[in-house]
C-alpha cells in the first residue's frame, strides 16, 4: 500500500488552474469553427453534413448546436478552410428561457453541487469526457461538483445523448425525482439537436424533447473543460457565451429540423 | 483446408443444395456460397464446429422480390471469409433457426425478428429484444423498406406492461433490478439479477435502451454521411469503425488507399487501441476502489487524449478517415514526437502494471472472479480481449490482415484462466504490442499522398472489417443505383460479447457485479447502435 | 370469607358459568360470550393477584383431605401472584381478541368446544400456579397439558397440526414424568406431600440428591419451557394453534415451566453449589442462540415467533442460572438482581409475545397467509395492526423506552458482575454466555426488522395482500392495550423492580431494590456517597421529587469493589428526550428548514424502470440469507439441490432449487440418531419373535430356571 502513496506523491500536481486561469496545455480541446467571411460560401455551407453553417451578411455563420467536429469545413481540399477557435468555454444559456437570473436560486447552488449524469443514448465519447472530470487533470471535486447516482439529492441533471425513444420514460422519471431547485445541462451536440442521428423513428431531437433545458454545452464530444464551463454557467460562477457565432443568431434561426 | 477443398466437400455432403456464386474481396480469399434454406443450419453448423470458422455476422437484405440472408464466417487467411447466402421470396417470412448448431447466432436472430419481422422457427426466445414490449407494438418492423425512418413511428397508444421472464423457481427468489439509470457515469442498460439473496443465480442484461437505429438512418444517405454514422456508433472506437466502413466503401468503389494512408491508418488505429485499453484499465481500478491506481491510469488516459488532440485535432480521432484514405497528413517530426511521448506513457503504464501485480487487495477482487471458460467463450462466439483472456486468440489483424497489417510484426497475447485478472493482463499486453506496431509504422512510413483523390461512387456491396479495440467489427455496405446507401449493417464486437456476459456474472456475489462489468469493458452504445 | 377469597371464588364461578354459557349459546354468539366472560374472569384474577402482590397477604384455601396423601391445598403467595398476573393479562387480551378472531372458524369447527376448552385451560393454568401440594399440582398439571393439547389440535383437519399436538403431548409427558420424579424425591425426603413441609425439610437433602433433584426438575420443567434439547415441539405446536391460543401458549404456558424451575430451586431447595447454576446458564444461553437463529431464517410469521419464544425462555433461564451461581457463592444481592431480571423478562415476554402473536393472527385472518415472502405493504391496509406489531417488534428487540430494554439491560448487567465471584473458570463461562446473549440480541433485531419490514412495508408481493382490510376494533383494541402495557412496563422499572423484589423476599434473596433503585431522594439514608449524589443531582435525577414516590425514575447499577462505577438507566427520561427530540426535529423541519416549500409526494426512485414490480423487491429469504450463509453449518448441512432445465443447452427455462426444509439441528444430532438406534435395537430384539414353537418353549424353560435360581 505504501508504494501507491509514494507513487502518488511523486506524480505531483497535475490539476489545471481553470477557472482561475485559462488552461494552455496542448490538446485539451478540439476547438470550434467561428464566424468568418469567405469567398465561396455556398459550397462550404453545403459541405457541412448537419447544416450547422449558414450564409449571412458578411460571411458564414456557425450554429454550435449542430457542429459535430467532422472537420470537413477545414479539411476538404476544394474549399477554403473556416476560421477556427481553439478555446473551450462554449456553454450557453438555453434560448428558450434566456433570463436565468430571476429563476435561479443562487444560494441553493452556492456551495457543493450534486450532478446526476443520465445517458440518453450517447455514443460513449461524451460519457468518456464526463468520466475525465474526476481525473487529476480536471478534478471537478475541487470546485465542489460531485457526481451522484441518485436523483433524490441531485441538483443538476447532466444529459447526454440524443434521447432515444426507449430512454424517455427513465429520463422523465429521473427529472421528476429530483427535488427543486434543479437545473438541466444538455451536453454534446446530440443532446442539443439530435446530432447526426435525430430526429428519426427511434430518436428525438435532443434533451429539450423530454425535459426543460437550462444550459447548452456544444461539442462532439465537449471536452472536459467545456463541461466544467457548462457546470459553472449552471451555477452562475461563469458567464455564458452565445450558442452561435456570431451571437444573436439564435433568435433568427428556427428550432431544429 | 483450402477453399476449393471446402467447396468440394460441402457439395458432397449436401448435394444439390450448395452453389458457389463468386469469389469475394480482391484482397483476401473468400467466396459467396448460395445455399438452400433447409440446408443452411447444418451447413453453417458444419463450418462452425468442424471447419473451425468463427461467426462474424448475419445480414438481412430486403430486395424487390426476395429476402437475402447472409451468414458471414471467417477463419484464417487460408480459410478466408465465407458468405453463406440463402434466398426466399418476400412472402415467405419463416426461416429455420441455427440456434441448435451455432449458439453465437442467438442475438442476431432475435434482432432480425424484431426489426424485420422474420420468424426463426425453433428459436425459443424471440420478441422483446431491440424493440421493447412496453414501448413498441409487436407488429412494427422499422427496417422494412416501407417504413419511413425520419418520422416518429406510431408505437403504443397506452403503455403496456412488461414482465421480465424470470427463470429461478426457489423460495424467496427475486430479481434485483440495476438500471437503466444506476451509477455515477454509466451507460443505460437494465440488468436483472435473479437471486435468492446471496449469490447471483442468473443475470441477463436487457439492452437496447440506447437503440438509435443507425442502420435505418443510413439508408438513402450518401456514403460520406454514412461514414459519420459509422464513426459515431461508438465514440471510443470511432477510428476503427470508420476504418472498417471505409474499407467496405473502397472495395465497392474499387479504390485503394495509398501506402502512406494505410500506414497512418495503422498508426492511428493502434493509438486508439492504446488509449482505449488505458481507459479500460482505469475503469477496472475504479470498480475495485483502488483510488491511486485509478488516478494513475486516468492521468495516462488524459495524456493520450491530449496527445491525440494535439496530433490529429480531435481527442477521439473523429473526422480522420475518409473514403480513399485520410483527410489530413502528418509531418514526420510530429510522428517522431508522438512516438517519444508514447514510449514515456508506456513506461509509466508498465509501472502501474507492476504495482497492480503486487496489490493483494486489488487482485483478490478480480482473480477468479467473472470466469468465462474457453468452451463457453467459443460456444458464445466471444471476440476481442475478452475471448483472448479465455484462451481464444483470434485477432482480425492476423487472421484477415487489412490496411497493411501483414507487414508488421506483433504478438497476439492469450491467457487461459478466463477470469478478470486474465483479461486485465491481456489489456496491458496488447497496449505494449500497440506501441510496438506504432514504432514499426513510423520507422517505415512511405511518402506520397494520403488520399486517393475524389471517389467515383458505383453500386455494389462489400464487407469491410477491422479489429476494433473491443474485438472484431464487420461492416456490410450496399450502395444502390442512386449512389446512396441501400443497406448498411454493423456487426460490432460489443454486440457479439454482451451475449456472453451472463456467463461471467452468474454464481458470484452482488458486490462483484460492477467489477465483472468493468473487466468485460463492453460498450452498450456499440451494441445497441 | 375475605375479599381475596371472594375474588377467587368469583373467578371460579365466572369460568364455570362461561362453560355453561358456551354450551347454551348458539355458535355465532359463542365467540362474543367467550370474550365477555373470559375477560371478566381475567380481570378478576388479575385484580386478585395485584392485591396479593402489593399487600403481601397470601391466600390459603384448603380443599379435601385424602387419607394417607394429605390435604389438597391451594395457596397464592407473592411469587404465584406474579405469574398469575402475567397469565391474567395475556388471557384478558386473548379473550377480548377472540370476539373477532373466532369468526374465521365459524362453520368449520365447533366454537362451543373451543370456548369450553379455553375456560378449562384458564382454570387449570391458574390452579397449577396456586397448587400447594404435590398431588393437586400433578393433577392440574396433567389437566393443563391435556387441555392445551386439545386447543393446539383445534384445526384438527390439517395433518401437520395433529402431529404437532401429538409431539407436544408426548414430550410434555416426558417432562411431566421427570418433574414428578423430582417432586416425589422431595416429598419422600419430607415425608409429606405438602409444599410447606417440603420447604421446611429442604436442609436435610444431601448434595447428590440435590443434583438429582435439580437435574430432574430442570429437565422436566425445561421441556415445558422449551429449553434445548427438548424444544422441538414448540416450533411446531405454537403455529398450529389458533392465534389467541398461541398467545396463551407462548405468554402463559411457557411461564409455567419457569414457575416450576423457580419453585423447586429457589423456594423448596435453594441451590448450594455452583454446578446447577452453570448448567442452567449454559443451557439457557444455548437455547437463546438456537432459538433466534432459527427465527431469523424462518419465513412463516407464527413459526418465527415460536422460535423467538424459545430464545426468550433461554434468556430467562440464563438469568436464573446466573442467579443460582450467585446464591451458591453467597452473593445474595447479586442473586436477587439476577432473579428480578429473570422475572421481569418473563413478565415482559408474556406481554410482547402475546401482542406479536395476536398481530400475526390478525394478518393471517385478514390476508389469508402467513408466509413473509408473499406478504408486503400491509401497513396501508392494516395500519393499526402494523403500528402495534411495530411496538411489539421494538419491545422484543430490546429498544428503549420499551420493556424489553429494561429486562435485557438488567440481565446483561448482572452477568457482567461475575467478576466478583473470583473464580476464573466460572468467570469464563459467564463471559462466554454473556457474549452469546449479546449475539442473540443482535440477531433478534435482524429477525424483527425483517418480520416487520417484509410483512408491513414495501410492495405487496401477492394478490391476496391487495384485497386485505383492517380488522375490527375488537381485535385491534386488545393489541393496543398490550402495546400500551409494553410502554408502561418499560417506563416504570423503578416501580416494578421493588414489586418483584418483594415477591422473592421470602426466599432469602432480596436486596435488588436497594441495589438498583435506591431511594436517593432521601440521600442521607441511601448509603450513597455524597459527591455521587450531588453529581446525580446535577444530571437531573431529582426531577419529579415532589411528585413521585421515593424511587424516582432512574435505575442504578453499581459495579463492585473492583469496578466502582455506576451505570444508570432511565427509560422515562429516554422517552421524554425522545419525544423532545422528535418534536424539535419535526418543528425545525416543518417551520424552518422547509418553510415556503411545498411538500410533494412522489414515487420511489427505482432506477428509471417503467414500473417497479413486486418480483424485483427484496424477499424475506433474501434479507436473512447472509445469516443463513454464516451459520451454514448449523442450518444447512446438506447441499442445496439445484436442477436446471435448458433448451438447446444454453437457454435456461427453469432453475429449481430445493425448497424442503432442513430438520432442526437438534433433530439431526439428537433425535434422529436416538430414534434410529432405538428402532435398530428394537429390530434386534424383535428377532426373538421368530415364530418357531420350540424357541418359545426354550424361552419358557429359561425363565423357569431363572426364577428357581433366584428364589
Amino acid at each position: 500500500m505504501d508504494g501507491w502513496v509514494v507513487r502518488g506523491i511523486k506524480t505531483g500536481i497535475k490539476t489545471t488552474r481553470y477557472p482561475e486561469a485559462q488552461e494552455t496545455r496542448a490538446g485539451v480541446s478540439p476547438g470550434l469553427p467561428v464566424f468568418g467571411s469567405q469567398s465561396d460560401s455556398e459550397s462550404t455551407v453545403d459541405i457541412c453534413p448537419t447544416q450547422a453553417l449558414s450564409v449571412i451578411d458578411g460571411g458564414i455563420a456557425v450554429d454550435y448546436r449542430r457542429c459535430i467536429h467532422c472537420f470537413r469545413c477545414v479539411r476538404t481540399g476544394d474549399v477554403a478552410p473556416l476560421a477556427w477557435q481553439s478555446g473551450y468555454e462554449w456553454a450557453a444559456n438555453s434560448p428558450v428561457e434566456p433570463d436565468l437570473g430571476t429563476t435561479m436560486d443562487r444560494k441553493a447552488f452556492a456551495r457543493s453541487l450534486q450532478v446526476l449524469v443520465v445517458d440518453g443514448g450517447d455514443c460513449g465519447a461524451c460519457l468518456s469526457e464526463i468520466a475525465q472530470l474526476s481525473n487529476p487533470y480536471y478534478n471537478m471535486h475541487r470546485l465542489g461538483f460531485f457526481i451522484t447516482p441518485t436523483p433524490r439529492i441531485a441538483d443538476v441533471l447532466l444529459l447526454v445523448g440524443p434521447v432515444t425513444d426507449q430512454m424517455r420514460v427513465a429520463i422523465k422519471k429521473a427529472y421528476d425525482a429530483m427535488p427543486a431547485p434543479k437545473r438541466v445541462v444538455a451536453a454534446g451536440v446530440c443532446a442539443l439537436s439530435g446530432g447526426v442521428f435525430g430526429p428519426s423513428f427511434s430518436v428525438g431531437s435532443g434533451a429539450a424533447d423530454v425535459v426543460p433545458v437550462d444550459v447548452l454545452v456544444p461539442g462532439c464530444p465537449p471536452p472536459p473543460l467545456a463541461l466544467l464551463h457548462g457546470l459553472l454557467v449552471a451555477v452562475q460562477r461563469k458567464p455564458p457565451v452565445a450558442i452561435t457565432s456570431p451571437a444573436k443568431l439564435a433568435e433568427q434561426t428556427e428550432v431544429f429540423r | 483446408m483450402t477453399l476449393a477443398n471446402l467447396l468440394a466437400e460441402a457439395d458432397l455432403r449436401w448435394p444439390g443444395n450448395i452453389r458457389v456464386c463468386r469469389e469475394t474481396s480482391r484482397h483476401t480469399r473468400g467466396c459467396e456460397i448460395e445455399c438452400s434454406t433447409e440446408a443452411v443450419p447444418e451447413f453453417c453448423g458444419w463450418l462452425y464446429s468442424e471447419r473451425g470458422y468463427s461467426f462474424a455476422s448475419m445480414i438481412v437484405e430486403e430486395h424487390e422480390s426476395q429476402w437475402d440472408l447472409r451468414y458471414v464466417w471467417y477463419g484464417n487467411s487460408e480459410d478466408g471469409i465465407v458468405h453463406v447466402v440463402t434466398r426466399q421470396p418476400l412472402a415467405e417470412q419463416t426461416f429455420p433457426t441455427l440456434i441448435g448448431h451455432v449458439h453465437a447466432i442467438d442475438w442476431s436472430e432475435r434482432e432480425v425478428e424484431d426489426l424485420f419481422g422474420l420468424v426463426f422457427k425453433g428459436h425459443p426466445r424471440l420478441g422483446d429484444f431491440v424493440l421493447h414490449d412496453d414501448r413498441w407494438n409487436r407488429d412494427v418492423t422499422p427496417m422494412r423498406h416501407g417504413t419511413d425512418a425520419s418520422a416518429p413511428l406510431l408505437r403504443c397508444l397506452a403503455e403496456r406492461e412488461w414482465r421480465p421472464l424470470l427463470v429461478l423457481e426457489a423460495p424467496g427468489a427475486f430479481a434485483m433490478p440495476i438500471g437503466p439509470v444506476y451509477s455515477g457515469v454509466a451507460e443505460s442498460a437494465l440488468f436483472l439479477l435473479e437471486t435468492q439473496g446471496e449469490d447471483v443465480v442468473r443475470c441477463v442484461p436487457r439492452l437496447f435502451y440506447k437503440y438509435r437505429g443507425i442502420e435505418k438512418i443510413a439508408e438513402g444517405k450518401p456514403i460520406a454521411h454514412a461514414l459519420l454514422l459509422a464513426e459515431r456508433c461508438n465514440g471510443t472506437s470511432a477510428f476503427a469503425h470508420g476504418l472498417a466502413f471505409c474499407q467496405a466503401a473502397e472495395a465497392i468503389c474499387a479504390v485503394e488507399a495509398p501506402g502512406r494512408a494505410k500506414g497512418l491508418r495503422v498508426l492511428l488505429a493502434e493509438l486508439e487501441r492504446f488509449r482505449h485499453h488505458t481507459a479500460a484499465i482505469r475503469e477496472i481500478c475504479e470498480a475495485t476502489g483502488l483510488v491511486v491506481g485509478t488516478s494513475q491510469a486516468a492521468i495516462l488516459e488524459e495524456e493520450l487524449l491530449s496527445l491525440s488532440c494535439a496530433f490529429t485535432g480531435h481527442r477521439y480521432l473523429f473526422g480522420l478517415n475518409t473514403i480513399g484514405g485520410l483527410s489530413r497528413d502528418f509531418e514526420p517530426g510530429h510522428c517522431l514526437q508522438l512516438l517519444e511521448t508514447l514510449h514515456d506513457i508506456l513506461r509509466r503504464l508498465k509501472q502501474v502494471e507492476k504495482m497492480l501485480r503486487y496489490s493483494n487487495s486489488f487482485l483478490d477482487r478480480i482473480e477468479e472472479v467473472g470466469i468465462v471458460s474457453p468452451g463457453d467463450a467459443r460456444e458464445f462466439g466471444l471476440v476481442g480481449p475478452i475471448a483472448r483472456g479465455s484462451g481464444i486468440s483470434r485477432d482480425l489483424r492476423k487472421l484477415q490482415p487489412y490496411s497493411g497489417y501483414d507487414g508488421f510484426t506483433f504478438d497476439v497475447p492469450s491467457e487461459g484462466e478466463g477470469d478478470g485478472y486474465a483479461r486485465l493482463r491481456i489489456l496491458f499486453a496488447e497496449a505494449e504490442q500497440s506501441v510496438r506496431i506504432m514504432e514499426q509504422v513510423v520507422s517505415a512510413l512511405p511518402g506520397g499522398t494520403v488520399c486517393a483523390g475524389p471517389v467515383q461512387v458505383s453500386p455494389g456491396a462489400a464487407l469491410g472489417w477491422a479489429e476494433a479495440p473491443r474485438g472484431a467489427a464487420f461492416h456490410w455496405l450496399r450502395i444502390g443505383g442512386d449512389s446512396m446507401v441501400a443497406r448498411y449493417h454493423l456487426a460490432t464486437p460489443s454486440f457479439l460479447n454482451w451475449n456472453g456476459f451472463h456467463l461471467a456474472a452468474e454464481h458470484f456475489a452482488f458486490q462483484d457485479f460492477p467489477i465483472i462489468m468493468a473487466t468485460f469493458g463492453l460498450s452498450v452504445a456499440e451494441s445497441d447502435r | 370469607m375475605t375479599l381475596d377469597g371472594a375474588m377467587f371464588g368469583l373467578f371460579f364461578v365466572l369460568c364455570c358459568a362461561g362453560m355453561l354459557l358456551a354450551i347454551v349459546l348458539p355458535q355465532q354468539r359463542n365467540a362474543f360470550g367467550l370474550a365477555c366472560t373470559a375477560s371478566l374472569a381475567a380481570i378478576a384474577i388479575s385484580c386478585l393477584s395485584i392485591r396479593v402482590l402489593l399487600s403481601g397477604h397470601g391466600l390459603q384455601i384448603p380443599l379435601w383431605t385424602i387419607p394417607e396423601l394429605g390435604t389438597l391445598t391451594l395457596s397464592l403467595d407473592r411469587l404465584s401472584a406474579l405469574f398469575v398476573l402475567s397469565a391474567g393479562i395475556v388471557f384478558l387480551a386473548a379473550s377480548a381478541f377472540s370476539a373477532g378472531y373466532m369468526e374465521r372458524y365459524l362453520g368449520h369447527y365447533s366454537l362451543r368446544s373451543f370456548s369450553i376448552l379455553f375456560y378449562a385451560l384458564f382454570l387449570s393454568v391458574v390452579l397449577v400456579l396456586i397448587a400447594a401440594d404435590v398431588l393437586s399440582f400433578l393433577i392440574v398439571w396433567e389437566a393443563m397439558a391435556i387441555f392445551s393439547y386439545f386447543l393446539v389440535n383445534y384445526e384438527h383437519e390439517r395433518e401437520e397440526n395433529i402431529r404437532a399436538g401429538w409431539l407436544m403431548l408426548a414430550l410434555g409427558e416426558v417432562g411431566s414424568i421427570s418433574a414428578t420424579l423430582a417432586l416425589l424425591l422431595l416429598a419422600h425426603r419430607a415425608h409429606s406431600l405438602s409444599f410447606s413441609e417440603i420447604r421446611a425439610a429442604s436442609a436435610l437433602v444431601q448434595p447428590g440428591m440435590r443434583w438429582a433433584i435439580f437435574l430432574l426438575s430442570f429437565m422436566g420443567f425445561g421441556v415445558k419451557a422449551g429449553l434445548i434439547p427438548f424444544s422441538v415441539w414448540l416450533s411446531r405446536a405454537h403455529p398450529a394453534a389458533p392465534a389467541n391460543v398461541s398467545a396463551v401458549l407462548s405468554g402463559v404456558i411457557l411461564n409455567l415451566g419457569v414457575y416450576g424451575i423457580v419453585r423447586v430451586n429457589i423456594d423448596f431447595l435453594p441451590v448450594t453449589m455452583p454446578g446447577p447454576g452453570l448448567t442452567a446458564l449454559i443451557v439457557g444461553s444455548a437455547t437463546a442462540l438456537m432459538g433466534i437463529l432459527y427465527a431469523t431464517v424462518e419465513n412463516d410469521l407464527k413459526t418465527m415467533l415460536a422460535h423467538s419464544s424459545i430464545e426468550n425462555m433461554g434468556i430467562i433461564t440464563a438469568a436464573l442460572g446466573a442467579g443460582f451461581v450467585f446464591v451458591a457463592s453467597g452473593h445474595r444481592v447479586l442473586a436477587s438482581i439476577a432473579f428480578v431480571a429473570a422475572l421481569y423478562h418473563m413478565l415482559n415476554h408474556s406481554v410482547y409475545k402475546a401482542l406479536l402473536f395476536l398481530g400475526a393472527g390478525t394478518v393471517d385472518m385478514r390476508v389469508g397467509m402467513r408466509n413473509m415472502d408473499l406478504l408486503g405493504g400491509l401497513i396501508r391496509a392494516l395500519p393499526w395492526t402494523g403500528l402495534f406489531f411495530l411496538v411489539g417488534a421494538l419491545a422484543i428487540s430490546a429498544l428503549p423506552p420499551f420493556n424489553g430494554f429494561v429486562s435485557e439491560w438488567l440481565i446483561l448487567q448482572s452477568l457482567l458482575r461475575s467478576v466478583e465471584l473470583g473464580s476464573t473458570a466460572i468467570g469464563a463461562v459467564f463471559a462466554f454466555c454473556a457474549a452469546a446473549l449479546a449475539l442473540t440480541a443482535g440477531l433478534a433485531i435482524t429477525c424483527f426488522v425483517r418480520a416487520f419490514a417484509m410483512t408491513f412495508l414495501g410492495m405487496p408481493r401477492s394478490q391476496q395482500v391487495d384485497a386485505a382490510s383492517e380488522a375490527r376494533r375488537s381485535m385491534t383494541i386488545p393489541m393496543g392495550a398490550l402495546a400500551a402495557a409494553c410502554l408502561a412496563l418499560g417506563i416504570t422499572p423503578t416501580y416494578v423492580i421493588p414489586v418483584l423484589d418483594r415477591a422473592l423476599a421470602p426466599y432469602a434473596v432480596s436486596g435488588a431494590t436497594q441495589a438498583l433503585v435506591p431511594a436517593f431522594f432521601r440521600a442521607a439514608s441511601s448509603g450513597l456517597p455524597p459527591n455521587f449524589v450531588s453529581e446525580f443531582h446535577d444530571l437531573g435525577a431529582q426531577v419529579g421529587k415532589g411528585l413521585l414516590p421515593i424511587s424516582g425514575l432512574v435505575v442504578l447499577h453499581r459495579g463492585g469493589e473492583r469496578n466502582p462505577v455506576v451505570f444508570a438507566m432511565s427509560t422515562p427520561y429516554t422517552l421524554v428526550v425522545l419525544i423532545f427530540l422528535l418534536s424539535i426535529s419535526f418543528a425545525a423541519v416543518r417551520f424552518y428548514l422547509a418553510r415556503g416549500r411545498k411538500l410533494v409526494i412522489k414515487e420511489p426512485w427505482d432506477g428509471g424502470l417503467q414500473r417497479l414490480l413486486p418480483e424485483m423487491t427484496y424477499t424475506a429469504t433474501g434479507f436473512s440469507s447472509p445469516v443463513s450463509v454464516i451459520f451454514h453449518a448449523v442450518l444447512h448441512p446438506t447441499a442445496i439441490e439445484e436442477s436446471r432445465e435448458t433448451i438447446y443447452e444454453h437457454f435456461r427455462t427453469a432453475i429449481r432449487r430445493g425448497s424442503h426444509k432442513e430438520p432442526h439441528i437438534l433433530e439431526r444430532l439428537l433425535f434422529q440418531p436416538s430414534v434410529w438406534s432405538a428402532i435398530a435395537i428394537g429390530n434386534l430384539c424383535a428377532r426373538m419373535h421368530n415364530g418357531r414353537l420350540n424357541v418359545y418353549v426354550t424361552y419358557v424353560l429359561i425363565a423357569l430356571l431363572a426364577v428357581l435360581l433366584l428364589t
